[in-house]
């Protein structure tokens, strides 16, 4: 586009822009449609969790012993839980706990194991020799076994769990990034770049990273599921997300178990709730996966 | 070839290092030692004198590299010391919940395998019909329901439908097969179809690209019947990243069985790691973590020679 182009013209591409978003997302649809459903899915939970105030029935902290544990019912669809809150509720607002760790967590474990991916592979030599040990130390041990330490050591406030959640996914995601970087860096463009006296910073954020934004981007939907799963199974452990929060894993810690024979719905609505989120995030990552870069399949 | 699989030989050492290194440091950042929760409980008025003597026992008065060393030169020659929550021997403490776990974690494997390799195959044959969608949802599921969730369910399906409860006191296997197998055949279901999963996943692309080959168009071209080349041809060259993704996701399940034995009841290597934490028995701590990542470790040298084995045209750096 021209520099001075008449502003006229300047609304016209904005026209053509957004038009060319909605047929791309219409094609996407029409050629990968379970990754259409999942995206779908993923859009309406975003949504639930923002409008989470007028959808929610009642108030999910709010314990009503004279309702304890009834089963679903015009009044509570989904039942009550042991304090007599309602699971409905509950679930609705669990939402934004996940979406909200779940985002945190994918978001700066991607981008931080982007950034060391990409340096570790650009700067090559000592760095990346021992940057790559260091991951490797971390990479022997199971992703619950690490985040367990590291909630055990900062505690169990919410920012704390997502960091938990986060650390062990940095070297996942460094790995593949600098496996992505190291070929670029070997492209000409960036030998020219460097030919042409470029510096490092210049080199790497408009050469090297815009070229392994397809890799990133499925990491993160690739982690997004994974970080929900994480965070509810250590709320369900007792050692993420603290009562009376709403959160899925927690709500399946507990009472749920205990009368899970008389009061099956308190066992049964949050584990669909985190199965049926995470299933979106793999549907859709899958699917932008294989739209983006079929060669990264052991996802 | 021998330089590398040498290379990698001798890199295991610092990152063993590195890990005892981590984990002995890290656990003794977590607030609270051992000492303080044992003796003063609830209640913190313990005399200061007494928390001192305690503490001289466990060595821990001593500076932090010193423990560190003692505690290395002990690990070297595999001897963890005592737990220091219950005094008894690292050892004794380790052994039956090892295997435990290990039981677990093999017999996941095997549902895992039984149920990947035959899904990925008629999924990567039939790719892009019904079938093929159908696998696809099935393990994409596979991988998005919580297996503790599952195990829950599990055990609820059983106690309503049949009014039957799967024993949930550990037997072990030569005691009491039956009983045994009746208690761990659930957990190893619950983890072994999330498992499955990662392996469907993996046989199926690798099928899908091993079909492609020129080889296998040969082989069709010279009218070898199909189910020959699927069997001889294709699954064979298949099975190098399924072999690698299986081993891989084993030596992780020893360590990361965590919640699944929660829900099962089952006083594995995981549970013990929790306890461990919350009574910062660092002795124990460490021990497992060494345990758990020293076999991730090895499992992975073992897949490196593996793959040099199985495949002679990769020639490594």
């Amino acid at each position: 586009m021209a520099i001075n182009a008449p502003s006229d013209v300047v609304v016209a591409v904005d026209d053509a822009s957004t038009h060319s978003w909605w047929a791309g997302i219409r094609a996407f649809a029409r050629r990968r449609p379970l990754g259409a459903v999942g995206a779908a899915v993923v859009v309406v939970m975003i949504l639930v969790a923002v409008f989470a105030g007028l959808l929610a029935p009642y108030d999910p902290v709010a314990v009503d012993f004279g309702a304890m544990l009834s089963r679903p019912s015009a009044q509570h669809w989904l039942g009550t839980d042991a304090f007599g809150r309602d699971v409905m509720s509950r679930l609705i607002y669990g939402s934004r706990t996940a979406l909200f760790v779940g985002f945190g967590a994918a978001f700066v474990g991607a981008t931080m194991g982007a950034i060391l991916g990409v340096g570790s592979a650009y700067f090559g030599g000592r760095l990346d020799l021992y940057l790559q040990r260091l991951m490797d130390i971390f990479l022997s041990f199971p992703l619950i076994i690490l985040a367990l330490a590291i909630v055990a050591i900062l505690g169990n406030a919410l920012h704390n769990v997502i960091m938990a959640i986060t650390i062990p996914m940095i070297p996942r995601c460094a790995l593949v990034i600098r496996s992505s970087a190291l070929s670029i860096r070997e492209m000409p463009y960036v030998d020219a770049a460097r030919a042409a006296g470029f510096g490092h910073g210049r080199i790497i954020l408009r050469h090297m990273l815009p070229n392994v934004m397809a890799s990133y981007l499925i990491l993160l939907t690739a982690f997004l599921g994974q970080a929900i799963l994480l965070e509810s199974s250590l709320s369900f452990l007792g050692l993420g997300v603290q009562e009376p929060t709403a959160a899925w894993g927690l709500m399946l810690r507990g009472a749920a178990v205990e009368f899970a024979e008389t009061a099956p719905w308190m066992a049964i609505f949050p584990g669909l709730a985190i199965s049926l989120a995470v299933f979106a995030f793999n549907l859709f990552g899958d699917s932008l996966r294989d739209a983006l870069d079929p060669k990264l399949r052991s996802l | 070839m021998t330089k590398y699989l040498m290379k990698r030989f001798l890199l295991m050492f610092p990152t063993m290092l590195g890990v005892a290194m981590l984990i002995f440091f890290l656990i003794r950042i977590v607030p609270g030692d051992v000492v303080e929760l044992r003796l003063a409980g609830d209640s913190s008025s313990v005399n200061a004198k007494v928390l001192a003597e305690e503490r001289a026992k466990h060595g821990l008065d001593q500076p932090v590299w010193k423990q560190f060393l003692t505690w290395l030169w002990g690990a070297v020659r595999l001897d963890f010391g005592k737990s220091m929550w219950t005094g008894a021997p690292i050892y004794e403490e380790i052994k039956l919940r090892f295997a435990l776990s290990l039981q677990v974690a093999v017999m996941a494997t095997v549902v895992a395998v039984l149920l990947a390799i035959p899904l990925g195959v008629i999924s990567a044959i039939k790719q892009d019909t019904w079938i093929d969608y159908a696998v696809r949802i099935f393990s994409i599921a596979g991988l998005a329901t919580p297996s503790f969730w599952l195990g829950i369910v599990f055990i609820l399906s059983m106690l309503i439908i049949f009014k039957w409860l799967p024993p949930m006191v550990y037997t072990p296997f030569w005691v009491n097969p039956w009983q045994n197998l009746l208690q761990l055949i659930w957990p190893a279901l619950a983890v072994g179809y999330r498992y499955s999963a990662v392996a469907t996943r993996m046989t199926r692309s690798a099928m899908l690209e091993v079909l492609r080959e020129d080889y296998i168009r040969t082989a069709r071209a010279k009218g070898l019947v199909e189910k020959l080349i699927l069997s001889r041809h294709a699954l064979k060259n298949a099975m190098l990243p399924v072999v690698t993704v299986v081993c891989l996701e084993f030596a992780f399940l020893l360590g990361g069985l965590v919640v699944t034995e929660q829900v099962f009841n089952l006083n594995g290597l995981g549970l013990l790691f929790v306890q461990a934490v919350a009574h910062r028995d660092y002795t124990l701590v460490q021990a497992l973590v060494m345990i758990v990542a020293g076999f991730f470790i090895v499992v992975n040298f073992v897949m490196d020679i593996l793959y040099a084995w199985l495949d002679p045209r990769i020639r490594f750096r």
